[in-house]
């Protein structure tokens, strides 16, 4: 794997505090890695231990073919001597210097010629030139961003580290900012990682996904893998990921599996990456994406061949999401709907709710492409 | 028009003063920044030693002063056999008094000004490769600036006006340790109330000075 890669990063961490006990063992190639789960996963003290700002009980850091941290040789490289470029959550810009001193910060044991034109160098590649006199508290939320990429930057660090870089700032500025640190840090090439609640981010930001919770990793994988095949029920809810639901096995094979789910039988494509060959009967947990759902339109007769894993049901709310409208939707089969009055959600998007009339006309059939059910190990 | 002791008192005042600030700078910022940042065996006793003196009756800090620093003191004694010589009664014990008095006063307003920069600032520090002495130096105390400051225009007060520890460890000598707070007193006693009086107006000026300074630092320092 790319463990041992020498660009690769290699991290596995022990550390117990009174409250909370972190132990998280990963690996990625030269690449920006998120670190992605809810607050006080450990993501950000994991940070702070690649970093050397906190010392962990046991483990190993490896950046780069660098020994960072091993608790076994007893090697602890201090934070000063580990090259880095950490932008923290706040972005910590010294208040008392100005952008250009900021800028040049790392470089002060540099010749001063070499400094001077290192820091003129990343502030025009940062668009900062302008502002070289400034202090801190008199840019937007946007430049500071731009200053602290550029504080870090100027080092030339070989690991580039961002604390939830976006956590500070609102969200049409975030959205904006986003799409800055995509560009800054797709073209610096640094290995980065990058600590994030926001699965959006995280998806815009990283090759590779690292998921935490509760001081442990759930999943680590490219992002690509991570949405078609959560490892988990867990990876999935904590991924935001809704209609997770659970049925019963009626037949597995290597490429459909097919589930009995509130008295219908469901054929949906068994997992790319591992097939399960579970027995019948056996529970097994399965999610639908609700932009997957079709409604199945009534004014198109006779009914093309496209549709499977139908369902009959009604809508019984529906919530305006602004571009889409999410309905829920409780289907006519017998028994007690799974989420108190409804059984899954559905997301249309605004035309198409308009022209349906889905506001005036609530009996529908839909359905779900096999591809679109899946199904995750327990 | 003022008479050479009150002179005398005036300028001995202020030089014990400067001195005694000069002293809780070099001595009680560092102070302030360790108790502040560092975590090492013995920092509650020393905190506890330091802010005492705020607390104890001034004459009971000057009784352990003596029993420190006297001819047959602790430390005094060993001194006084290899010189011949003595800080007791001389001017150099009201400067020992006056920054012992006045340290407490810099090391809690220094040490909550170090305290109050945020953490982070100095962690950006040590990634951009300062050691913590650096990162000190040129992050933490600039930034606790004003707070420092205004600590040491208290402690230039507090040593102005030092009187208990001055006695016990300097006596009462006219033109050598009597500082002003000391000639108001004798001026008191022998009923001199003309020169009291004129003494209290400029003690109580010069306070108002350093009190208003020390507001401004402050309020600044926030």
């Amino acid at each position: 794997m790319s463990a041992n890669s020498p660009m690769g990063l290699s991290v596995q961490l022990v550390k117990r505090l009174p409250d909370f006990s972190l132990e998280v063992d990963w690996q990625a190639g030269s690449e920006v890695v998120a670190l992605f789960g809810p607050s006080g996963a450990g993501k950000s003290l994991t940070l702070q231990c690649l970093a050397g700002l906190t010392r962990p009980d046991r483990g190993r850091i490896v950046v780069g073919g660098t020994v960072f941290y091993d608790s076994d040789a007893g090697i602890d490289v201090p934070t000063q001597a580990r090259r880095l470029g950490y932008v923290f959550q706040n972005y910590a810009l010294f208040p008392h210097l100005t952008v250009e001193e900021n800028v040049g910060f790392g470089l002060r044991a540099r010749p001063r010629d070499e400094r001077r034109g290192r820091v003129g160098e990343v502030l025009d590649r940062l668009d900062l030139r302008g502002l070289a006199a400034r202090r801190p508290r008199e840019l937007s939320g946007g430049q500071q961003q731009r200053v602290a990429l550029g504080r870090a930057l100027a080092v030339d660090p070989e690991l580039l580290l961002l604390d939830e870089p976006l956590s500070a700032l609102d969200a049409p500025l975030r959205r904006q900012l986003r799409r800055e640190l995509v560009a800054v840090v797709r073209e610096w090439r640094k290995p980065t990682v990058l600590v994030t609640h926001d699965l959006s981010e995280a998806f815009q930001l990283a090759d590779r996904v690292v998921v935490y919770e509760g001081g442990r990793v759930v999943q680590a994988a490219p992002r690509a893998e991570l949405l078609s095949a959560p490892a988990s029920a867990q990876v999935a809810r904590l991924m935001g990921v809704r209609n997770i639901l659970s049925g019963h096995v009626v037949k597995a094979a290597i490429d459909r599996i097919q589930l009995d789910w509130r008295g219908q039988v469901l054929e949906a494509v068994n997992s790319p990456s591992h097939s399960y060959l579970p027995e019948a009967g056996t529970e097994i947990a399965f999610f639908i994406r609700p932009e997957y759902v079709r409604l199945i339109r009534k004014d198109r007769s006779p009914r093309d061949g496209h549709h499977m894993n139908t369902m009959a049901g009604r809508v019984v709310r529906e919530e305006d999401s602004g571009t889409t409208w999410t309905l829920y939707f409780r289907l006519d089969a017998p028994g007690p709907p799974v989420h108190g009055d409804y059984d899954l959600e559905i997301e249309v998007p605004r035309m198409v709710y308009e022209i349906l009339e889905i506001a005036r006309d609530r009996a529908w059939e839909l359905s779900v492409h096999r591809g679109s059910i899946h199904v995750l190990p327990t | 028009m003022l008479s050479a002791e009150i002179r005398s008192a005036l300028w001995l005042s202020v030089e014990v003063a400067v001195a005694a600030t000069l002293l809780n700078a070099i001595v009680g910022v560092p102070l302030a920044y360790a108790l502040a940042r560092r975590r090492f065996i013995g920092r509650g006793l020393v905190d506890l030693i330091v802010t005492l003196p705020l607390i104890l009756p001034p004459t009971v800090t000057g009784y352990y002063l003596i029993v420190l620093l006297g001819r047959r003191g602790v430390l005094g004694a060993p001194l006084y056999s290899f010189t011949g010589w003595t800080v007791a009664f001389t001017p150099y014990a009201a400067i020992i008094a006056a920054t012992v008095m006045a340290l407490p006063l810099l090391v809690r307003t220094a040490r909550a000004a170090i305290e109050s920069v945020d953490r982070d600032l100095e962690r950006a520090s040590f990634t951009l490769g300062r050691p913590e002495w650096r990162t000190a130096l040129e992050v933490t105390l600039p930034l606790a600036r004003n707070g420092i400051l205004a600590g040491l225009v208290l402690a230039f007060a507090r040593a102005l006006g030092e009187f208990g520890a001055t006695l016990m460890l300097a006596g009462n000598i006219p033109g050598k340790t009597a500082t002003m707070p000391l000639a108001i007193y004798t001026a008191v006693q022998s009923g001199e109330s003309d020169e009291a009086l004129l003494l209290v107006g400029i003690l109580t000026a010069l306070s108002c000075v350093v009190l208003i300074a020390a507001e401004r630092l402050g309020a600044r320092a926030r």
